[in-house]
């Protein structure tokens, strides 16, 4: 059980690193597409490279923060059920619909979705935009995001087990709404005096 | 048994859904695991080609191209730059000193601060725990009604909903086919009325109720004269002309949508880093909140795609059409039967789910009875707004409750929202007498974003069309100019 614990805690610190590393990714790409936006105005230049580069950007955000999503509890639910259950039942619930739910759709993906890649890559796929973009990288993303949803997925599973035998915290698992404990924070530090994060 | 399962694979596989939801698992992998399950049981049972998953990689790298979603990072990531660098109080202090010394003043400035947030950020969540965390306490100090104060902070949350650059319409549009520009220009009429006839609830309120909604002592007033207007001018200003350049290049169309967010996004952040509240903290939490927020909308996007692609492949959606087709009354008939499960839904489901499980469902019939597919998507992102406002699961009303003092009860929260859903149901129903509400005004003719071919490959099948992209310039080569925005082959989402 220890050493499972350990990989939960190696894959959730990969998960953790790419998830705040595409954040920034967020920046770059509103710089770009603010850029493509005044060029397309002043100068009539626009090219579709600039307009492709936007999504692939984009795409790369939302593919590889799954499992970091995952790990952040921050996938919507319904709870109008769930939050009422005993908190021995709610792990169980979780602990199944992960291995049922999340695991076999992020392989399923993953195995038709490497062929995929293998594919656009063998043949050096291009857009067929005039002066677009390569295209394997992109696809790539499809593999490589499900694979780390995956890896969350089993870190989850490891976490909710042990939680289930008493070695591990549950109330960490089943945790909601951090985005608003994090505004309430905000609001209040900045209320407090000016200090703060000013 | 088989034919039985063979005839009622469709309804099973929604109440199955259903009961997978409920359970409290995401939504996104409930989505997909509804849709995998009864994927291969209809492979078994001869229904759909083996093929057919195999065909996944392919939809999310469609979804992946999606130029329309594209939109949302921007108008998130915007929409929390302001709101990290503390906008919202720096707003409601401001017009608080402004009109709190008016009866109902208090009131009003949630109201307006609320629907400045809301066209600044499509977030609810931040909009009710900022002005429940500022407002409320002042409005409880000076005696106004709990229930009033409770319900008009809730209700004003959820303007970020409809009021342009809200998220929901941008996902709406995406669904429905059509343009955010359209939808946008759709939904500025029914938002600002409603937001007036949240001012006129306040007003009447305090007309023949004055004890609820007391004016604020002079000596409440901390800035006067010239600190005043200088509060004026670099709090109220600055976040106004924001919004004003980026919706009024979006409705002009002189930019897209997405190009608008972009630049929105850059000048929060020069707004940010002019009031020197531009820390790296501010930065990573907005980053960090944007990329999650789009991980999870376009998951349940990608899971709604399996789900769907199932679901049409067993003919779910003829099951669907042949329930609603067949409705007394017509498309007013459909409407109304639409609009109350709508409304019963939005109990328990929120926004994101309805829009993207159920519209996909019902725009094709809507589309069939010849109903405006942008006034559709207005009138069902107002009833949607009620999803935030319902006792006792309703978002909005949830946050309050977490940031509100102990003294207000919670069923204070719950009675104080039912004036405002009755406001928000009046307004459905105006829509629906009246709907050159959310019709008036031009459309998007030629910014249709892209016409997409479907051209089937040999060997493939329908369900897995290859998708070429056509930019409607490229279009006029072909067929003349693109006058209507609709070349021929246009896809239905």
């Amino acid at each position: 059980m220890q050493s499972l614990l350990r990989l939960s805690g190696l894959i959730d610190t990969v998960n953790r690193k790419v998830g705040v590393g595409v954040g920034w990714l967020i920046l770059v790409m509103t710089i770009v597409s603010a850029l493509n936006a005044t060029s397309r105005k002043l100068f009539s230049a626009s090219s579709n490279a600039f307009l492709e580069i936007q999504w692939y950007l984009f795409a790369a955000v939302f593919l590889l923060a799954a499992g970091y999503t995952l790990l952040s509890n921050e996938h919507v639910r319904v709870d109008i059920v769930n939050t009422r259950l005993p908190s021995r039942l709610r792990l169980w619930v979780e602990l199944l619909c992960t291995a049922l739910f999340l695991l076999p759709f992020a392989l399923l993906v993953l195995y038709y979705g490497w062929p995929y890649f293998m594919l656009s890559f063998s043949s050096s796929e291009w857009s067929l935009n005039a002066g677009g973009l390569i295209l394997w990288p992109v696809k790539l993303l499809i593999p490589a995001g499900f694979l780390l949803l995956f890896l969350q997925g089993v870190s989850q599973l490891i976490k909710l087990a042990a939680a289930l035998s008493g070695r591990l915290e549950a109330g960490p698992l089943l945790d909601r709404h951090s985005v608003q404990e994090d505004e309430v924070a905000a609001v209040l530090s900045r209320q407090s005096g000016d200090g703060g994060d000013r | 048994m088989t034919a039985w399962l063979i005839e009622y694979i469709g309804p099973l596989m929604f109440a199955g859904l259903v009961l997978f939801l409920l359970i409290g698992y995401p939504v996104a992998f409930a989505l997909a695991a509804i849709g995998l399950l009864f994927g291969v049981i209809g492979i078994q049972l001869g229904l759909l080609h083996p093929e057919l998953l195999q065909a996944l990689p392919q939809r999310i790298f469609g979804i992946m191209q999606n130029d329309t979603l594209l939109a949302i990072p921007f108008f998130t990531f915007m929409g929390l730059v302001l709101e990290r660098s503390g906008m919202a109080e720096d707003l409601l202090d401001t017009l608080g000193q402004l009109f709190g010394t008016l009866r109902g003043g208090l009131a009003y400035s949630v109201v307006f601060v609320g629907a400045l947030l809301a066209a600044t950020t499509g977030v609810v969540a931040a909009s009710v725990i900022a002005m429940g965390l500022i407002s409320l306490p002042i409005m409880l100090r000076y005696g106004y009604d709990k229930r009033l104060a409770t319900g008009v902070i809730a209700a004003s949350g959820t303007l970020a909903q409809i009021i342009p650059p809200s998220l929901v319409l941008i996902v709406m549009a995406d669904q429905l086919g059509k343009s955010i520009g359209d939808l946008y220009r759709g939904a500025l009429v029914p938002g600002l009325m409603l937001m007036a006839m949240y001012a006129a609830y306040v007003m009447l309120v305090s007309i023949f109720k004055p004890s609820a909604a007391p004016a604020l002592p002079a000596s409440a007033r901390t800035l006067h004269g010239k600190a005043l207007f200088r509060r004026v001018l670099f709090s109220l200003i600055p976040p106004v002309v924001l919004i004003f350049l980026v919706l009024g290049t979006i409705f002009l169309g002189v930019a897209t949508p997405t190009e608008g967010g972009a630049m929105g996004a850059c000048g929060a952040l020069v707004l940010a880093a002019l009031r020197r509240r531009l820390s790296l903290k501010v930065l990573r939490q907005s980053m960090d909140t944007t990329a999650k927020l789009s991980c999870f909308i376009m998951f349940i996007l990608i899971g709604s795609t399996v789900f769907g692609l199932v679901f049409r492949g067993v003919n779910g959606d003829l099951w669907v059409e042949h329930l609603l087709t067949g409705l007394p009354g017509g498309a007013i008939g459909f409407l109304i039967v639409v609009n109350v499960m709508v409304f019963l839904l939005a109990f328990f489901l929120d926004y994101f789910e309805l829009a993207f499980i159920i519209v996909p469902l019902l725009a094709p019939v809507a589309e069939k009875l010849g109903i405006d597919l942008v006034w559709f998507g207005v009138l069902l992102s107002v009833n949607m707004q009620t999803s935030f406002l319902h006792p006792p699961f309703g978002f909005a009303l949830f946050y309050l409750r977490s940031v509100a003092p102990k003294s207000v009860k919670t069923s204070d929260i719950y009675r104080g929202a039912v004036p405002f859903l009755c406001i928000q149901l009046f307004m459905v129903g105006l829509l629906i007498a009246f709907p050159q509400l959310a019709t008036v005004g031009p459309r998007d003719l030629d910014a249709a974003p892209t016409v997409r071919l479907d051209v089937p490959v040999s060997n493939d099948f329908e369900s897995a069309p290859t998708v070429f992209e056509v930019r409607p310039q490229d279009l006029d080569n072909y067929w003349g100019p693109a006058t209507t925005g609709e070349g021929p082959n246009r896809e239905k989402p």
